[in-house]
């Protein structure tokens, strides 16, 4: 992926708002040594400069500016994006309804007229041959059909970017049964549909399936079920924020795995990663924010 | 005590009497392989309820040697379950195992009134983990067989599986309410009911345990994750039990966990008279042995 940003031979800037912790800083300050990034560091200038002589960095790389709280600094650095200063905002030590605050307030955010404001991630783990596009850990609690349709056609088009012409979409549950005691069987079974259809194009698409039919050739076979996913999924759709959550936390502390994602929905890429994100993973979704903007 | 590793359970196992274990249905080579091996390795003693033909045919054709082995011939299907329960039911056996049977007709006459398992408690699955990037060994229950549990069958999946973890020699275990975050979000009805079950535990109603919640994934597992974001909790990074908020939830966490992240899983049904082992065709050969040690060791 970063070589793919780097063979655009194009320079971005992004804002990130309460620039503060290492981690941030530390992930930002490689992007702008590696040549693809400028970055405005938004928040207390005090406590930037001290951060970023505790970790070695010179804080002359950066343009800081000053912001006296959360709120500022988020509304700060939304509205800098907005006016094209910077391609991109990001997130930094704010907590993430603070900060979504500003990306939605209605006259001065980021949001693009009726979409749907959701999260699309890649993972990439050593035990799975190719990156995996998950929806949605972080923004939409209980998806409802409408809002599973935009998060997997945004989904799909993350991958449209990655040079994925047609991938392939496991919509998750517990089981691959429909039945009434799972919710989203029958918003699944729609979109599956709409995608026959070409509602939502360009993509294969099957589910209920469960995780190991969505991603294991081999329970597959075992169980006999005909998917035209087939243990290779490209895009895991969630039924919730609740489960996709663990999923994705679960794979980097567990697993190995490696997260970039950011926020859809939106005119710019607007990157939110949690504060106990680590600097690998933050520089990964500045990268990812690259090829979406 | 804590276990690090699925391992340490044969040390439990080996400091008490062998424990009798009922194979249900037993013309079953998936489960027959690993119920073989569990006796090899003197961890149960079992008794294959069943087809004996059947069984024999499969024995010979996979080169088991089951000499001395307590055979019941029962070839109807439904009947060698009943049997089963009611062996296990009148003390006869320690462990229940399902072989060549759906877990449905098993489960039925688990809660049979007259002769089944029941105990008057919730019956939980419970998948204790072990995972080379944690310290110790993890519970993730219920990750198969309630499918959206209310707060009272929460209450119940937490005093099964702590329970369980004291019958293998804990104290005061860990459990970390799993969220989608750490903040109780009033539209978000798990994280609502990890309050309360913390809350509930502070004032003894659920005891012998330490609960917390909501508590993220990464909070509940991982220390640095915790500080990071200034949660304080005696639990945090270091869960015993980690508490599903539903099924949709939990099964594609174990799921992932043993496929992405290459973790040793047992699992076992809590809530009944006695532990209960159904695996399914598509376990792996070891979790199949580990969780017949699980329940081995979960013996009261």
């Amino acid at each position: 992926m970063v070589e793919t940003v780097l063979s655009l031979k194009r320079k971005y800037c992004v804002a990130v708002a309460w620039a503060q912790d290492p981690h941030t800083i530390g992930a930002i300050h490689r992007t702008v040594s590696e040549g693809f990034i400028d970055a405005y560091l938004i928040g207390r200038t005090s406590d930037i400069i001290k951060t970023c002589r505790s970790e070695g960095i010179n804080e002359k790389l950066f343009k800081i500016v000053e912001a006296a709280s959360e709120t500022i600094a988020s509304s700060m650095a939304v509205a800098m994006t907005k006016n094209g200063q910077a391609d991109i905002v990001m997130k930094g030590l704010v907590g993430t309804d603070i900060f979504l605050k500003a990306v939605m307030n209605k006259k001065n955010g980021l949001m693009l007229p009726g979409a749907v404001l959701t999260y699309v991630g890649a993972i990439q783990i050593p035990a799975y041959h190719k990156l995996l596009f998950i929806t949605d850990p972080a923004v939409i609690p209980y998806p409802n059909l409408a809002q599973k349709v935009s998060m997997a056609s945004y989904a799909v088009e993350m991958a449209h970017r990655f040079g994925i012409s047609k991938p392939s979409v496991a919509l998750l549950a517990a089981s691959e049964k429909t039945g009434k005691h799972f919710s989203s069987s029958a918003d699944y079974s729609a979109m599956v549909e709409m995608a026959e259809k070409g509602e939502i194009k360009d993509c294969i698409m099957d589910g209920p399936l469960d995780l190991f039919l969505a991603c294991d050739k081999n329970s597959v076979e075992i169980k006999g079920i005909k998917t035209p996913v087939n243990g290779e999924a490209d895009i895991l759709m969630f039924p919730s924020l609740e489960s996709c959550n663990p999923f994705y936390k679960a794979l980097m502390l567990f697993a190995h795995g490696e997260l970039a994602g950011i926020i859809r929905g939106t005119e710019k890429p607007v990157v939110v990663m949690s504060r106990s994100e680590s600097q690998i993973s933050k520089y990964y979704c500045i990268a990812l924010s690259c090829l979406m903007v | 005590m804590v276990l690090n590793t699925l391992s340490d359970l044969k040390n439990i196992v080996a400091g008490g009497p062998r424990k009798k274990l009922i194979l249900a249905a037993a013309q079953d080579q998936h489960s027959l392989g690993a119920v073989l091996k569990a006796w090899k390795e003197n961890i149960v003693d079992p008794i294959l309820v069943g087809d004996t033909e059947s069984i024999q045919n499969i024995c010979i054709s996979n080169n088991y040697d089951i000499t001395g082995l307590r055979i019941i011939h029962e070839p109807d299907l439904l009947k060698s379950v009943e049997m089963s329960v009611r062996m296990v039911n009148s003390k006869q056996a320690d462990v229940l195992m399902k072989g060549m049977v759906g877990t449905s007709t098993l489960l039925k006459c688990v809660l049979n009134k007259d002769w089944g398992l029941r105990t008057g408690n919730l019956l939980s699955h419970f998948a204790l983990f072990e995972v080379d990037t944690y310290h110790k060994v993890i519970a993730v229950t219920d990750v198969a067989m309630n499918i959206a549990p209310n707060l009272k069958d929460k209450i119940a999946i937490v005093n099964n599986s702590v329970s369980c973890l004291l019958r293998l020699g804990y104290n005061m275990p860990k459990v970390a309410v799993l969220g989608a975050v750490e903040m109780v979000n009033e539209n978000m009805e798990a994280t609502l009911h990890a309050a309360l079950l913390s809350k509930m535990n502070q004032r003894d109603q659920i005891r012998n345990c330490i609960i917390d919640g909501p508590l993220a994934f990464d909070n509940a597992v991982s220390l640095e994750s915790a500080k990071h974001k200034g949660i304080k909790s005696e639990v945090a990074g270091d869960t015993d039990i980690l508490l599903m908020p539903d099924i949709e939830v939990g099964n594609v966490l174990y799921k992932s966990l043993v496929f992405f992240a290459k973790a040793k899983v047992a699992s076992i049904i809590l809530g009944a008279l006695a532990p209960i082992v159904l695996t399914s065709r598509s376990d792996s050969e070891q979790a199949k042995f580990d969780s017949i040690l699980l329940a081995a060791a979960s013996c009261k």
